[in-house]
């Protein structure tokens, strides 16, 4: 942009000052009204509401809403989405400025060198081809800004303001500086909640994780093998489990270890007493039951995962290693694991971090319990059903949003790590 | 002739050790299906009448009142509720997706390293996040209780997974498409005429897992919608208690049945659409 800037002739100048003005030089009238509209509805919408929307975004409300007095008051938390919305306003106009720069510029240079400016309908034309990824990008790139991208940011502000608890509009939300970070480590109750649930969270995503994708791969394995008869029958059965909605696995396994479920009716029916599968005593119990209900619903998708990784495998090898004399659980360490691994180390790590934000297991399991020693909390929630219960249950918004951002800090550190050291990643174009 | 049998004997006992095993993991995995297909049958609702895994009586009453009692709940509504939800998620998803995926495997542009980056970032952050701040949006801006707010997130939220798709179709070979180039097709039609007919198992993929995400996701209903006759199926069941085990059963069964089948019939979809994101 700058070179377009030092280089360019008056038209760029005037572009540069006014949008559109430099393309309508150029008898590009289309492009360059359509420029000079945004210019002006620009600069009137910033004048007439835009301006008040960023001072808000600053100070979150000033006036205290006090219905005696007839005082509507300020809402903060509108004020602050308004006041992200405006400031990405202000990029998208920044962005529409400097490609308009650089558009005058192309122009010029093509002028320069003998050929005619664009006309608009081949500029509009060249959408379905040439720029064809612009538009078919538009409407996706819209979507993820505005459910995706917008509601991160305003989470990620609300961890730095007092939003929450009995703080929540029509009072007033001020911002706090790292205040709920702080509260978070430091806090006599939050903070050994925090240092218990964030180690029971690491232990469950490795465990869970390591469980579900070594027994996924034995079962593909295993389904593989020669001797067996009838694969397609035997492999219907993981289908099955996999093709039931999580949701109603989930709640059928509560029901089967509840107190009146049918595994207590066996027991008491055989004259024992009946045991709180996941009682708020249960301790590694429940835990124990958590891995093995969500064994039931991943192992599946890892079997089908290393089947077709599988069946793309040189059997050559396998010949060989058996001419050479090597036993089946060698060709099993030495041949099997490293290919495997190699080819599904990304999804691995899709896997990993699935499983440390695994919010369904426990949440149905032993939703709602609140623990001794724990604030919020039971022994076998993960950090993001302590945000649930922080944040949906008990609206403590700030310190909610401050977890977030510990756990993408967490997950973003591991796997961003070992995705760029991966091979997939550094070779995309290798297998072309 | 010695070694002879005893290798023999050695498979014999690999093989029965095999199936045992075999049988042992369709047990593992059948039986909670099985036990829930029973207990829709029957005759009286609470799991407290119950004998261990099977109820003492059969009768179709609880697939009865499941469709005609809906005063409590309302289950043929929250049916069409998820209906409606998943295909409308499911279209929408999917031709995002697709549009995304395919630039990203066939356009080099100057930004796309920033936003395949960008899109592993954001897939850092917990889904919750955005979820919390959709909801606290949702009622300030009294969007709760809306279909259409469901059906907006789940689809622009698909383009975010568009890496398996990407994979498809960076194994179409370059060549087809400048062949057509030659021939004078524009990147639309290209699209249109030769990448999407050449894709159909991997849209099929798309399709069925962008439906099935909303037909059985609960934590987005459970937050927007409030009132009980907007409900999808996974809400509304799981608001039943033990007392109602056989109708959370029947429930259960006549949702999971359609899609069942349908990832039945896919099977050979699924394993390569799963693989998709692996390197080959």
């Amino acid at each position: 942009m700058f070179k377009a800037i030092k280089n360019g002739n008056g038209k760029v100048a005037l572009s540069t000052l006014c949008m559109g003005l430099g393309q309508l030089c150029y008898r590009q009238i289309g492009k360059g009204l359509l420029l000079l509209l945004i210019q002006i509805s620009g600069i009137a919408f910033f004048v007439a509401t835009g301006g008040a929307w960023l001072r808000g975004f600053f100070t979150l409300g000033t006036i205290k809403a006090n219905p005696a007095a007839g005082i509507a008051g300020d809402n903060s938390v509108i004020m602050l989405i308004l006041g992200i919305f405006a400031w990405l306003l202000v990029a998208v106009y920044f962005f529409c400025w400097r490609a308009n720069i650089k558009d005058v510029y192309a122009t010029q240079l093509a002028v320069e060198k003998g050929e005619k400016p664009s006309r608009f309908g081949a500029d509009l034309q060249s959408l379905f081809n040439r720029n064809f990824h612009k538009a078919a990008l538009f409407l996706p790139l819209l979507g993820v800004l505005v459910f995706t991208i917008i509601p991160i940011l305003f989470m990620m502000l609300i961890a730095f303001t007092n939003y929450g608890g009995e703080i929540v509009p029509p009072e007033l939300v001020r911002w706090t500086g790292f205040e709920s970070f702080k509260r978070l480590v430091t806090l006599k109750e939050v903070a050994p909640t925090f240092g218990r649930i964030l180690s029971w969270n690491f232990l469950w995503a490795v465990a869970s994780t390591a469980l579900n994708y070594f027994l996924g791969l034995l079962l593909a394995i295993l389904y593989n093998k020669k001797c067996v008869r009838g694969k397609a029958i035997w492999r219907a059965f993981p289908i099955l489990a996999y093709a039931v909605p999580g949701f109603i696995t989930l709640l059928a396994f509560k029901f089967m270890f509840s107190y009146g479920g049918p595994i207590n009716q066996l027991l008491t029916a055989q004259g024992h007493r009946a045991i709180g599968f996941l009682d708020l005593d249960a301790r590694w119990m429940a835990r124990g039951i958590g891995l093995f209900v969500n064994a039931w619903i991943s192992i599946p998708s890892s079997m089908l995962l290393a089947t077709g990784i599988l069946s793309n495998a040189d059997r050559g090898i396998y010949e060989a290693a058996t001419i050479d004399g090597a036993s089946a659980y060698k060709q099993f360490t030495k041949l099997t694991l490293p290919y495997v691994l190699f080819a599904t180390l990304p999804v691995l790590i899709t896997q990993f971090i699935g499983n440390f934000n695994n919010f369904g297991i426990f949440y149905f399991l032993r939703g709602g319990l609140y623990m001794d020693g724990y604030f919020l909390a039971s022994d076998t929630d993960l950090l993001i059903n302590w945000l649930y219960n922080l944040s949906i249950d008990q609206s403590y918004y700030s310190i909610g949003a401050a977890i977030s951002i510990v756990i993408f800090a967490i997950t973003s550190v591991i796997s961003l790590a070992v995705y760029i050291l991966s091979p997939s990643y550094r070779q995309e174009e290798t297998y072309r | 002739m010695k070694t002879n049998a005893k290798a023999r004997f050695l498979k014999g006992m690999d093989a029965s050790l095999t199936y045992l095993i075999l049988i042992a993991v369709a047990l593992i995995f059948a039986f909670p299906c099985f036990w829930l297909i029973l207990a829709s049958f029957s005759a009286s609702g609470s799991i407290y009448s119950f004998s261990g895994f099977f109820p003492k009586s059969y009768s179709f009453a609880s697939f009865q009142t499941l469709f005609t009692d809906t005063g409590m709940y309302d289950y043929p509504r929250w049916f069409g509720n998820t209906l409606f939800i998943a295909v409308g998620a499911c279209m929408l998803g999917t031709l995002l997706v697709t549009l995304t995926a395919y630039v990203m495997s066939r356009f080099r542009f100057p930004t796309r390293k920033a936003m395949m980056k960008g899109t592993l970032v954001l897939g850092m952050f917990p889904s919750f996040m955005s979820m919390t701040a959709v909801y606290l949006l949702a009622t300030q801006f009294n969007l709760i209780n809306s279909h259409w707010a469901l059906i907006l997130i789940y689809s622009a939220g698909a383009p975010m997974g568009y890496m398996v798709q990407k994979g498809f179709f960076d194994t179409i070979p370059q060549a087809i498409d400048d062949a057509a180039r030659l021939d004078g097709a524009n990147n639309l039609t290209i699209f249109t005429r030769i990448t999407l007919p050449l894709s159909l198992p991997m849209i099929v993929y798309t399709a069925l897992t962008s439906f099935a995400w909303p037909w059985s996701d609960f934590i987005l209903p459970k937050l927007i919608l409030k009132e009980k006759s907007l409900y999808t199926v996974a809400v509304g069941l799981m608001s039943l208690g033990e007392t109602e085990f056989a109708r959370f059963a029947a429930g259960s069964v006549f949702i999971a049945v359609p899609i069942v089948v349908l990832y039945f019939c896919l099977t050979r979809f699924l394993i390569s659409g799963v693989s998709a994101g692996s390197v080959k």
